[in-house]
Protein backbone atom coordinates (compact mmCIF):
# COMPACT_ATOMS: atom_id res chain seq x y z
CA UNK A 1 0.00 0.00 0.00
CA UNK A 2 1.63 3.38 -0.87
CA UNK A 3 -0.86 5.97 -0.49
CA UNK A 4 -0.31 9.91 -1.45
CA UNK A 5 -0.77 11.95 1.27
CA UNK A 6 -0.14 14.90 -0.54
CA UNK A 7 -2.22 17.39 -2.01
CA UNK A 8 0.52 18.86 -3.60
CA UNK A 9 -0.70 22.68 -2.07
CA UNK A 10 2.43 24.77 -1.47
CA UNK A 11 -0.28 27.44 -0.40
CA UNK A 12 -0.64 26.94 3.45
CA UNK A 13 2.76 28.60 3.92
CA UNK A 14 1.44 31.84 2.82
CA UNK A 15 -2.13 31.52 4.32
CA UNK A 16 -0.72 31.05 7.38
CA UNK A 17 2.41 33.61 7.37
CA UNK A 18 -0.53 36.42 6.46
CA UNK A 19 -2.72 34.71 9.37
CA UNK A 20 0.02 35.86 11.57
CA UNK A 21 0.45 39.01 10.18
CA UNK A 22 -3.00 40.23 9.87
CA UNK A 23 -3.38 39.15 13.81
CA UNK A 24 -0.37 41.54 14.88
CA UNK A 25 -1.92 44.09 12.42
CA UNK A 26 -4.93 43.76 13.91
CA UNK A 27 -3.95 43.93 17.68
CA UNK A 28 -2.67 47.61 16.71
CA UNK A 29 -5.58 48.50 14.95
CA UNK A 30 -8.00 47.29 17.51
CA UNK A 31 -6.00 49.27 19.53
CA UNK A 32 -5.92 52.78 17.74
CA UNK A 33 -9.79 51.78 17.44
CA UNK A 34 -10.44 51.62 21.23
CA UNK A 35 -8.48 54.41 21.54
CA UNK A 36 -9.77 56.64 18.77
CA UNK A 37 -13.46 55.53 19.69
CA UNK A 38 -13.49 55.62 23.67
CA UNK A 39 -10.17 58.05 25.15
CA UNK A 40 -10.07 60.99 22.73
CA UNK A 41 -12.91 63.69 23.21
CA UNK A 42 -15.63 63.48 25.83
CA UNK A 43 -15.55 60.60 28.55
CA UNK A 44 -18.35 58.73 27.87
CA UNK A 45 -19.26 57.54 24.11
CA UNK A 46 -22.41 59.58 22.52
CA UNK A 47 -23.80 59.14 19.03
CA UNK A 48 -22.68 62.78 18.12
CA UNK A 49 -19.34 62.36 19.35
CA UNK A 50 -18.58 59.41 16.96
CA UNK A 51 -20.92 60.98 14.18
CA UNK A 52 -18.62 64.49 14.56
CA UNK A 53 -15.49 62.20 14.50
CA UNK A 54 -16.69 60.41 11.53
CA UNK A 55 -15.64 63.44 9.82
CA UNK A 56 -11.89 63.41 10.05
CA UNK A 57 -10.57 61.57 7.00
CA UNK A 58 -7.72 60.01 9.78
CA UNK A 59 -10.36 58.57 11.75
CA UNK A 60 -12.04 56.99 9.27
CA UNK A 61 -8.87 55.38 7.78
CA UNK A 62 -8.23 53.47 11.07
CA UNK A 63 -11.74 52.28 10.81
CA UNK A 64 -11.49 51.14 7.55
CA UNK A 65 -8.48 49.17 8.14
CA UNK A 66 -9.25 47.68 11.05
CA UNK A 67 -12.71 46.81 9.45
CA UNK A 68 -10.52 45.50 6.47
CA UNK A 69 -7.81 43.49 8.76
CA UNK A 70 -10.44 41.60 11.06
CA UNK A 71 -12.66 40.65 8.17
CA UNK A 72 -9.45 39.29 6.74
CA UNK A 73 -8.31 37.72 10.21
CA UNK A 74 -11.80 36.23 10.83
CA UNK A 75 -12.90 34.72 7.64
CA UNK A 76 -9.29 33.18 6.49
CA UNK A 77 -9.33 31.63 9.93
CA UNK A 78 -12.50 30.23 9.24
CA UNK A 79 -11.45 29.09 5.92
CA UNK A 80 -8.30 27.11 7.24
CA UNK A 81 -10.10 25.04 9.96
CA UNK A 82 -13.32 24.16 7.39
CA UNK A 83 -10.61 22.94 4.76
CA UNK A 84 -10.00 20.51 7.10
CA UNK A 85 -13.33 18.85 7.04
CA UNK A 86 -13.91 19.08 3.21
CA UNK A 87 -12.38 16.70 0.46
CA UNK A 88 -14.42 16.99 -2.15
CA UNK A 89 -13.69 20.20 -4.58
CA UNK A 90 -17.12 21.07 -5.31
CA UNK A 91 -17.68 21.70 -1.81
CA UNK A 92 -14.47 23.63 -0.90
CA UNK A 93 -15.76 25.66 -3.87
CA UNK A 94 -18.84 26.48 -2.66
CA UNK A 95 -17.57 27.35 0.85
CA UNK A 96 -15.30 29.31 0.17
CA UNK A 97 -17.19 31.31 -2.48
CA UNK A 98 -19.28 31.60 0.59
CA UNK A 99 -17.08 32.85 2.81
CA UNK A 100 -15.90 34.96 -0.05
CA UNK A 101 -19.19 36.78 -0.78
CA UNK A 102 -19.79 37.35 2.91
CA UNK A 103 -16.80 39.04 3.38
CA UNK A 104 -18.05 41.10 0.73
CA UNK A 105 -21.18 41.72 1.96
CA UNK A 106 -19.62 42.54 5.30
CA UNK A 107 -17.33 44.85 4.07
CA UNK A 108 -19.90 47.08 1.72
CA UNK A 109 -21.94 47.27 4.96
CA UNK A 110 -19.30 48.69 6.88
CA UNK A 111 -17.62 50.82 4.77
CA UNK A 112 -21.27 52.24 4.31
CA UNK A 113 -21.04 52.86 7.88
CA UNK A 114 -18.19 54.18 8.24
CA UNK A 115 -17.97 56.65 5.31
CA UNK A 116 -21.63 57.55 5.13
CA UNK A 117 -22.92 57.74 8.50
CA UNK A 118 -20.58 60.86 9.09
CA UNK A 119 -20.86 62.59 5.75
CA UNK A 120 -24.67 62.72 6.24
CA UNK A 121 -24.74 65.35 8.74
CA UNK B 1 0.05 -2.73 50.34
CA UNK B 2 -3.54 -1.79 50.42
CA UNK B 3 -5.66 -2.99 47.74
CA UNK B 4 -9.11 -1.66 46.76
CA UNK B 5 -12.13 -2.11 44.80
CA UNK B 6 -12.30 -0.75 41.22
CA UNK B 7 -14.82 -0.66 38.59
CA UNK B 8 -12.80 -1.30 35.02
CA UNK B 9 -14.91 -0.38 32.22
CA UNK B 10 -13.75 -1.74 28.81
CA UNK B 11 -14.80 -0.54 25.32
CA UNK B 12 -14.63 -4.22 24.05
CA UNK B 13 -15.21 -4.58 20.73
CA UNK B 14 -15.05 -8.17 18.21
CA UNK B 15 -15.24 -7.42 14.36
CA UNK B 16 -16.07 -11.27 14.07
CA UNK B 17 -19.29 -11.47 16.29
CA UNK B 18 -20.36 -7.60 17.21
CA UNK B 19 -22.05 -4.78 15.44
CA UNK B 20 -20.37 -1.89 17.31
CA UNK B 21 -17.79 -1.72 20.67
CA UNK B 22 -19.42 -1.71 23.61
CA UNK B 23 -19.17 -1.60 27.48
CA UNK B 24 -17.92 -4.56 29.50
CA UNK B 25 -17.42 -4.14 33.07
CA UNK B 26 -14.88 -6.11 35.84
CA UNK B 27 -14.95 -5.10 39.15
CA UNK B 28 -11.72 -6.24 41.05
CA UNK B 29 -9.21 -5.49 44.20
CA UNK B 30 -6.25 -3.79 42.80
CA UNK B 31 -3.37 -2.36 44.43
CA UNK B 32 -3.42 1.20 44.11
CA UNK B 33 -0.08 1.96 42.47
CA UNK B 34 -1.03 -1.36 39.72
CA UNK B 35 -0.83 0.26 36.31
CA UNK B 36 -3.65 0.12 34.09
CA UNK B 37 -1.11 -2.38 31.85
CA UNK B 38 -1.62 -4.82 35.07
CA UNK B 39 -5.17 -4.93 35.44
CA UNK B 40 -5.78 -5.37 32.15
CA UNK B 41 -3.52 -8.75 32.76
CA UNK B 42 -4.83 -9.43 35.67
CA UNK B 43 -8.00 -9.62 33.37
CA UNK B 44 -6.49 -11.36 30.22
CA UNK B 45 -4.95 -14.03 32.62
CA UNK B 46 -7.68 -14.03 35.11
CA UNK B 47 -11.31 -13.34 33.65
CA UNK B 48 -11.17 -13.49 29.97
CA UNK B 49 -8.39 -13.90 27.58
CA UNK B 50 -10.11 -13.02 24.82
CA UNK B 51 -9.24 -9.37 25.85
CA UNK B 52 -7.11 -7.90 23.09
CA UNK B 53 -4.34 -5.65 24.19
CA UNK B 54 -1.10 -5.04 22.98
CA UNK B 55 1.98 -4.41 25.54
CA UNK B 56 5.97 -5.12 25.06
CA UNK B 57 8.51 -3.50 27.26
CA UNK B 58 6.10 -2.70 30.23
CA UNK B 59 8.97 0.12 30.84
CA UNK B 60 7.02 3.08 28.93
CA UNK B 61 9.82 2.64 25.82
CA UNK B 62 8.47 0.72 23.40
CA UNK B 63 4.92 2.78 22.85
CA UNK B 64 3.02 -0.58 22.22
CA UNK B 65 0.62 0.53 24.93
CA UNK B 66 -1.18 3.67 24.40
CA UNK B 67 -4.92 4.02 25.28
CA UNK B 68 -7.37 6.58 26.59
CA UNK B 69 -8.06 6.04 29.72
CA UNK B 70 -11.41 8.41 31.45
CA UNK B 71 -10.68 10.92 28.18
CA UNK B 72 -7.31 11.11 28.25
CA UNK B 73 -4.26 8.92 26.29
CA UNK B 74 -2.02 7.37 27.98
CA UNK B 75 0.35 4.10 28.43
CA UNK B 76 -0.79 1.64 30.19
CA UNK B 77 2.92 0.13 31.77
CA UNK B 78 3.82 3.41 33.71
CA UNK B 79 -0.20 4.90 34.42
CA UNK B 80 -0.93 3.92 37.92
CA UNK B 81 -4.54 3.44 38.68
CA UNK B 82 -4.40 5.22 41.69
CA UNK B 83 -4.55 8.53 38.66
CA UNK B 84 -7.98 8.08 38.48
CA UNK B 85 -11.11 8.65 40.25
CA UNK B 86 -14.11 6.42 40.63
CA UNK B 87 -14.78 4.08 37.88
CA UNK B 88 -11.43 3.45 35.11
CA UNK B 89 -13.00 3.55 31.54
CA UNK B 90 -10.34 2.12 28.84
CA UNK B 91 -10.84 2.89 24.97
CA UNK B 92 -8.49 2.16 22.04
CA UNK B 93 -7.08 4.88 20.63
CA UNK B 94 -9.23 7.26 18.81
CA UNK B 95 -8.61 8.44 15.31
CA UNK B 96 -7.75 4.74 14.15
CA UNK B 97 -9.34 2.35 13.73
CA UNK B 98 -10.20 -0.84 15.82
CA UNK B 99 -9.21 -3.94 14.76
CA UNK B 100 -10.13 -5.69 18.27
CA UNK B 101 -10.90 -4.69 21.46
CA UNK B 102 -7.71 -2.06 22.18
CA UNK B 103 -5.61 -2.81 18.94
CA UNK B 104 -6.17 -0.15 16.73
CA UNK B 105 -5.08 -0.40 12.99
CA UNK B 106 -1.74 2.08 13.01
CA UNK B 107 -0.55 1.33 9.12
CA UNK B 108 -1.50 4.53 8.47
CA UNK B 109 0.00 6.21 11.03
CA UNK B 110 3.43 4.15 10.51
CA UNK B 111 3.10 4.81 6.53
CA UNK B 112 2.65 8.29 7.11
CA UNK B 113 6.12 7.90 9.18
CA UNK B 114 7.91 7.08 6.60
CA UNK B 115 6.65 9.75 3.76
CA UNK B 116 8.80 12.16 5.89
CA UNK B 117 11.80 10.18 5.68
CA UNK B 118 12.17 9.08 9.49
CA UNK B 119 16.23 8.55 8.78
CA UNK B 120 19.71 10.18 8.53
CA UNK B 121 20.80 11.63 5.12
CA UNK B 122 24.18 12.12 4.01
CA UNK B 123 25.49 14.04 1.51
CA UNK B 124 28.70 15.30 2.87
CA UNK B 125 31.87 12.79 3.32
CA UNK B 126 31.84 10.49 5.94
CA UNK B 127 34.41 11.93 8.78
CA UNK B 128 37.36 9.59 10.23
CA UNK B 129 35.56 8.19 13.28
CA UNK B 130 31.63 9.87 13.57
CA UNK B 131 29.43 13.00 13.14
CA UNK B 132 30.06 15.36 16.03
CA UNK B 133 27.54 17.77 17.45
CA UNK B 134 27.98 20.23 20.23
CA UNK B 135 25.78 20.16 23.15
CA UNK B 136 23.63 23.61 21.81
CA UNK B 137 23.36 22.27 18.71
CA UNK B 138 21.79 19.23 20.43
CA UNK B 139 19.80 21.00 22.39
CA UNK B 140 17.23 21.81 19.16
CA UNK B 141 16.36 18.37 18.97
CA UNK B 142 16.98 16.59 22.66
CA UNK B 143 13.52 16.39 22.88
CA UNK B 144 12.30 15.20 20.15
CA UNK B 145 14.78 12.22 19.57
CA UNK B 146 12.78 10.91 23.08
CA UNK B 147 9.50 10.13 21.03
CA UNK B 148 8.94 6.61 21.37
CA UNK B 149 5.93 6.26 18.43
CA UNK B 150 3.39 5.69 20.37
CA UNK B 151 0.97 7.09 18.74
CA UNK B 152 -1.29 8.99 21.22
CA UNK B 153 -0.76 12.38 20.01
CA UNK B 154 -1.53 11.97 16.73
CA UNK B 155 -4.80 10.11 18.07
CA UNK B 156 -5.49 12.92 20.27
CA UNK B 157 -5.26 15.31 17.28
CA UNK B 158 -8.61 17.06 15.85
CA UNK B 159 -7.38 18.05 12.44
CA UNK B 160 -6.96 14.29 12.28
CA UNK B 161 -10.02 13.05 13.59
CA UNK B 162 -11.02 15.47 10.58
CA UNK B 163 -9.24 14.31 8.11
CA UNK B 164 -6.91 11.14 8.01
CA UNK B 165 -4.79 12.10 5.29
CA UNK B 166 -3.28 14.91 7.82
CA UNK B 167 0.01 13.38 8.43
CA UNK B 168 0.09 14.22 12.19
CA UNK B 169 2.13 15.39 15.09
CA UNK B 170 4.04 12.65 15.25
CA UNK B 171 5.31 12.35 11.74
CA UNK B 172 5.64 15.99 11.17
CA UNK B 173 7.99 15.90 15.09
CA UNK B 174 10.05 13.45 13.41
CA UNK B 175 10.50 15.45 10.36
CA UNK B 176 11.65 18.26 12.46
CA UNK B 177 13.96 15.92 14.15
CA UNK B 178 15.95 15.59 11.31
CA UNK B 179 15.23 18.94 9.51
CA UNK B 180 17.07 20.32 12.99
CA UNK B 181 19.81 17.89 13.15
CA UNK B 182 23.10 18.98 12.09
CA UNK B 183 23.94 16.33 11.15
CA UNK B 184 21.77 15.56 8.70
CA UNK B 185 21.25 16.89 4.77
CA UNK B 186 18.28 15.98 4.04
CA UNK B 187 16.55 19.18 5.15
CA UNK B 188 15.24 20.62 2.14
CA UNK B 189 13.53 17.55 0.84
CA UNK B 190 11.68 16.84 4.13
CA UNK B 191 10.41 20.55 4.40
CA UNK B 192 8.79 19.86 0.63
CA UNK B 193 6.90 16.65 1.86
CA UNK B 194 5.75 18.34 5.27
CA UNK B 195 4.79 22.23 2.96
CA UNK B 196 1.84 20.88 2.04
CA UNK B 197 -1.77 21.31 3.11
CA UNK B 198 -1.91 17.87 4.09
CA UNK B 199 0.83 18.24 5.70
CA UNK B 200 2.25 20.62 8.60
CA UNK B 201 -0.51 23.08 7.52
CA UNK B 202 -3.10 21.18 9.10
CA UNK B 203 -1.60 21.76 12.04
CA UNK B 204 -3.93 24.49 13.74
CA UNK B 205 -1.60 24.45 17.62
CA UNK B 206 -4.74 22.79 19.70
CA UNK B 207 -1.93 21.79 21.46
CA UNK B 208 -3.87 18.49 22.19
CA UNK B 209 -0.94 16.20 20.94
CA UNK B 210 1.26 18.43 23.53
CA UNK B 211 -1.03 17.00 26.71
CA UNK B 212 -1.24 13.55 25.14
CA UNK B 213 2.48 12.95 25.02
CA UNK B 214 3.53 10.54 27.66
CA UNK B 215 7.25 11.63 27.09
CA UNK B 216 5.83 15.49 27.48
CA UNK B 217 7.48 16.81 24.11
CA UNK B 218 6.97 20.18 23.65
CA UNK B 219 5.46 19.00 20.08
CA UNK B 220 3.47 22.09 19.35
CA UNK B 221 6.57 24.43 19.93
CA UNK B 222 8.33 22.57 17.86
CA UNK B 223 6.04 22.16 14.77
CA UNK B 224 6.22 26.21 15.16
CA UNK B 225 9.63 26.52 14.86
CA UNK B 226 8.95 24.00 11.53
CA UNK B 227 6.55 26.08 10.18
CA UNK B 228 8.60 29.13 10.59
CA UNK B 229 11.85 27.50 8.59
CA UNK B 230 9.82 26.30 6.01
CA UNK B 231 7.79 30.08 5.41
CA UNK B 232 11.51 31.61 5.74
CA UNK B 233 13.17 29.24 3.34
CA UNK B 234 10.65 29.90 0.85
CA UNK B 235 10.50 33.73 1.10
S1 LIG C 1 5.50 12.58 20.25
FE1 LIG C 1 4.92 11.73 22.27
S2 LIG C 1 2.77 11.09 21.95
FE2 LIG C 1 3.61 11.40 19.93
S3 LIG C 1 4.27 9.39 19.26
FE3 LIG C 1 6.07 10.41 20.21
S4 LIG C 1 6.03 9.80 22.34
FE4 LIG C 1 4.03 9.27 21.52
S1 LIG D 1 4.41 -1.71 27.10
FE1 LIG D 1 5.99 -0.67 26.07
S2 LIG D 1 5.41 1.40 26.32
FE2 LIG D 1 3.96 0.36 27.52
Amino acid sequence: MDKNFKETSKSGGIIWLFQRLSAVVLFVLLMAHYVTYHFIGHGVVKYVDIIEKMKAPWFNLIQFLFLLTALYHGINGIWMVAEDYMKKKGTRIFVFSVLVMLGVILMFVGMLTIFKAGAKL
Amino acid sequence: MSKEKRVIKILRYDPANDKKPHWVDYTGEYDSDSTILDVLNEIHWKIDGSLAYRRSCRSAICGSCAMKVNGQNILACETPIHKFKGKIKIEPLPGFSIIKDLVVDMDLFFEKLKKVKPYLIVDKPLPDKEFTQSPEEFEHIRESVTCILCGACTSSCPSLWGNEDYLGPAALLRAYRFIFDTRDDGANDRMDIVNDKNGIWRCHTIFNCMEACPKDIKITEYLSRLKVKIVENSI
